[in-house]
């Protein structure tokens, strides 16, 4: 156990932010968006007891305060959110763990609200300021949840329950009375230090409709990670993912992905490049072209859309005393196109392209220091080192 | 909870035989064709520019809504108006509807003084005209409140006691139903609200101071409103029954109850007001409007209130019902069917009783089996057909993707 668990080491504090103007070009209504945002304000937390047998994690996003509106990010979508990117709520994680060992066997329960063992790491901890339009599809996060891990040499081990519904809003609550309705397991393989490989899979009960009711979701991940720098690669990541949509037993609609990243250092700079394929469900949008309907008609969608999109960023992370900053531009390609005809939602109406370009210039923040790795608790932490810090952020 | 083994069940094969299947999606399926007796084409109004969405007739004229945003530039937020005195629907003019994306259920007073459009999603309401002129309709009143704003996605207008209601069924997330009176049209009145449905209700009928609600998952509710002597009111209704019809396919598990129609036979005798149809609307194979649907037809005895149960059916593979209109001076029921296009029942007589080879399996009468299929329309063209209306003498059908149809009505004798 003694090297499983992250979230044991003493008291660790870190404030974070990216700082960001990005334009979209062409955006929805065919047309071109130029905003800024503070994206990601983050504190964080960690802290442990009784030789860190027993210990807690909270991160607070003000993403509510400070980017209401979503932050323009080509085909991401989510909670009410397309085209923007939805904030998350302020209480973003607040997880207790107790965690021990029975000889090489480590083992641990956690508690309370943040991340299902599901997926692949968080795109926040990842080299790009923009999402991914998986994030739906490869994370379940800012639910009340409780996890069981077992790991043993290579082999973790994670199950978890929690509550279904997304969230409502930034400073909603999961509905307490879900809890349950849901669960998740993971399993983690790392044959070397080198190479992390997860397999995962969730059963998700209505997360859209947050009183019930609404369309299950089956979710499906495979994913392998770096897990510590290789050569002139400083991280990478290949996954896929897949959600088929329910109603009852019967599918209603499949929606898969497959994303690759890494990032390497080039002189004093940190270039990072993602390549996505992913499928989006479309739902009626709103007056705001940027939301829709979290009462899909019918349980019925409108549409869905194969995102390919490439991505390359540039950061160069300087660092002063506890501070770090690292500057960075980041650009993206999009080429959306219908998968379904007729569709009532058609890409190349609705952008007035399929050739979609966005870029973003800013700076990443950060101050203090933290071990913790976002999403993974006690000992359903893999058996490998922390990952490379990427553009300046930390492992979180 | 929840904890679903099942769910379960193999889903490691599943992930590795699906990653190396790469990231494909189902092809749309069609209906099956139809090769019975049509109801024939006298005329088609068309436009593109919109979806469109309900429809309702009086006289020679009929009001068609809009839904979502269809690309390039069409908003759902205008009614059109076309003349339908001949032949081929004429539109002769529309109205917008400000600070709205989709409007759903569309009807005209019994009276033929008012037309009450739903506007659906943010800014949820209706919007009551006057129709002293019919091609002028002219607005009265937006009515929203905190209780309507998520959305209006149906609203029924039916008479109780002499009084003119309005009977909305409220989107989620806290599904309700609101009844409105609209005794003073620019002055509506709320007068009940209730939480209702599983995870919505979605659509009402209502008929002799009874009032039917199509509760999704939760199946049909009927509640005492004045007529049922359970000591029920408007502004407290009162549960008399409730059934669950069974779903399209076992594995949905739902009933999906999305619309009803308590039928008064005009021909009379012992089975004139006992039967009760109810529309499943269940995602097609793709889950996507305008692809594909899926859903049936259930046939309720209500000759108990207190005790409905499903007796019949009617299935029409791969496509799914939506909105019905009834003839119910010849015994004729139409059912929009969207990619199936409109199709004519014969629902005259006593829909429980048939031979054991016109059953299904679970004991339920099969209307197809029975013979009571008389005629479809526009069944194996390209159209998505949202609803339909008998005006006495033709039907017309809403056609998501091109407009209004003009369509003979079905014949008795057409089998």
């Amino acid at each position: 156990m003694e090297s499983r668990d992250s979230t044991r080491a003493s008291f660790g504090l870190r404030a974070q932010a990216i700082a960001l103007a990005t334009r979209m070009n062409p955006g929805p209504a065919d047309r071109s968006y130029t905003e800024g945002y503070l994206a990601q304000p983050l504190i964080m937390a960690h802290g442990g007891v009784l030789d860190g047998h027993l210990a807690g994690v909270v991160t607070l996003d003000f993403e509510g305060l400070t980017l209401g509106r979503g932050q323009l990010n080509t085909g991401t979508y989510g909670e009410g959110y397309a085209d923007r990117r939805h904030p998350h709520t302020y209480l973003h994680e607040a997880i207790a763990v107790a965690s021990g060992a029975f000889g090489r066997l480590g083992v641990s329960l956690a508690g309370g609200k943040g991340f299902v063992p599901f997926g692949t790491d968080d795109p926040m901890t990842r080299p790009f300021a923009a999402y991914p339009v998986n994030h739906h599809l490869a994370q379940i996060l800012e639910r009340y949840v409780a996890i069981a891990a077992a790991s043993a040499g290579p082999l973790t081990l994670e199950g978890a329950v929690f509550n279904g519904d997304e969230p409502a809003s930034p400073g909603a609550p999961p509905d307490a009375s879900r809890f349950g309705d849901s669960w998740a397991v993971r399993a983690t393989v790392t044959p070397h230090s080198l190479l992390e490989v997860e397999g995962s899979f969730a059963s998700v009960t209505s997360p859209e409709l947050v009183g019930g009711g609404g369309r299950d979701q089956r979710k499906w991940s495979v994913g392998a990670r770096l897990a510590q720098p290789l050569g002139r690669l400083s991280s990478a990541l290949v996954e896929w993912a897949r959600t088929d949509e329910l109603v009852g037993d019967a599918k209603a609609n499949q929606f898969t992905s497959f994303l690759a990243e890494g990032s390497t250092a080039v002189a004093r700079a940190t270039v990072s490049a993602r390549f996505e394929n992913t499928t989006r469900p479309e739902e009626e949008r709103l007056l705001d072209p940027f939301r829709y309907s979290r009462s899909p008609t019918d349980l019925a969608i409108i549409g869905i859309t194969r995102w390919q999109i490439g991505t390359i960023a540039v950061a160069t992370p300087l660092r002063a005393r506890r501070v770090d900053i690292a500057p960075f531009v980041e650009v993206s390609y999009a080429h959306p196109t219908e998968e379904l005809t007729p569709s009532a939602f058609v890409p190349q109406d609705f952008y007035g392209s399929t050739s979609i370009w966005s870029a973003s210039v800013g700076l990443r923040l950060g101050i203090g220091s933290m071990a913790h790795r976002m999403g993974r608790y006690g000992a359903g932490m893999p058996n490998v080192p922390g990952a490379a810090v990427a553009g300046g952020q930390h492992v979180h | 909870m929840a904890f679903r083994p099942r769910a379960f069940r193999g889903p490691l094969a599943t992930l590795f035989a699906a990653a190396l299947a790469g990231c494909s999606s189902d092809s749309p399926t069609a209906a099956k064709p139809f090769t019975g007796p049509s109801l024939s084409v006298i005329g088609h109004g068309q436009t593109t520019v919109r979806y469109t969405a309900e429809l309702w007739t009086r006289g020679t004229i009929a009001y068609t809504t809009t839904w979502s945003q269809r690309p390039p530039t069409g908003v759902g937020n205008a009614v059109y108006i076309w003349n339908i005195a001949n032949n081929t629907p004429v539109m002769v003019d529309s109205l917008i509807v400000e600070n709205a994306t989709t409007l759903g259920d569309i009807q005209v007073s019994d009276d033929g003084a008012l037309l009450v459009v739903a506007t659906e999603r943010a800014n949820g309401s209706i919007v009551i005209y006057d129709l002293t002129n019919p091609t002028k309709p002219a607005r009265l009143t937006r009515y929203q409140t905190d209780n309507t704003s998520n959305g209006v996605h149906t609203a029924e207008v039916a008479r109780v006691d002499g009084k003119l209601y309005a009977f909305l069924s409220i989107d989620p997330p806290t599904a309700r139903l609101v009844i409105v009176d609209l005794s003073d049209p620019r002055n509506p009145l709320e007068v009940m609200v209730r939480t209702m449905g599983n995870p919505f209700v979605h659509d009402v009928f209502v008929r002799d101071g009874l009032l039917f609600t199509a509760l999704w998952d939760d199946g049909l509710t009927i509640w005492d409103v004045g007529g049922g002597g359970k000591g029920g009111t408007l502004a407290n209704p009162v549960q008399i029954g409730n059934v669950r019809t069974a779903p399209w396919s076992p594995s949905v598990g739902g009933s999906e109850a999305h619309n009803v129609w308590w039928f008064h036979d005009a021909a009379g005798g012992a089975n004139a007001k006992r039967f009760a149809f109810v529309g499943e609307e269940a995602p097609g194979s793709n889950g996507s409007v305008l692809n594909s649907s899926n859903g049936d037809i259930h046939v309720l005895d209500v000759s108990d209130m207190s005790a409905p149960r499903e007796v019949a059916f009617y299935h029409v593979d791969g496509a799914g019902t939506h909105n019905f209109s009834v003839d119910e001076e010849r015994g004729i029921l139409y059912a929009a069917y969207y990619n199936a296009g409109v199709r004519a029942l014969d629902v005259r007589g006593d829909l429980s009783s048939c031979s054991a080879d016109q059953k299904a399996a679970d004991g339920r009468c099969d209307l197809r089996k029975m013979g009571r299929e008389l005629a479809a329309g526009l069944a194996n063209a390209q159209t998505f057909i949202w609803g339909v209306h008998f005006d006495g003498s033709f039907v017309y059908a809403s056609d998501m993707l091109s407009g209004l149809w003009k369509l003979t009505a079905a014949s008795r004798t057409a089998q």
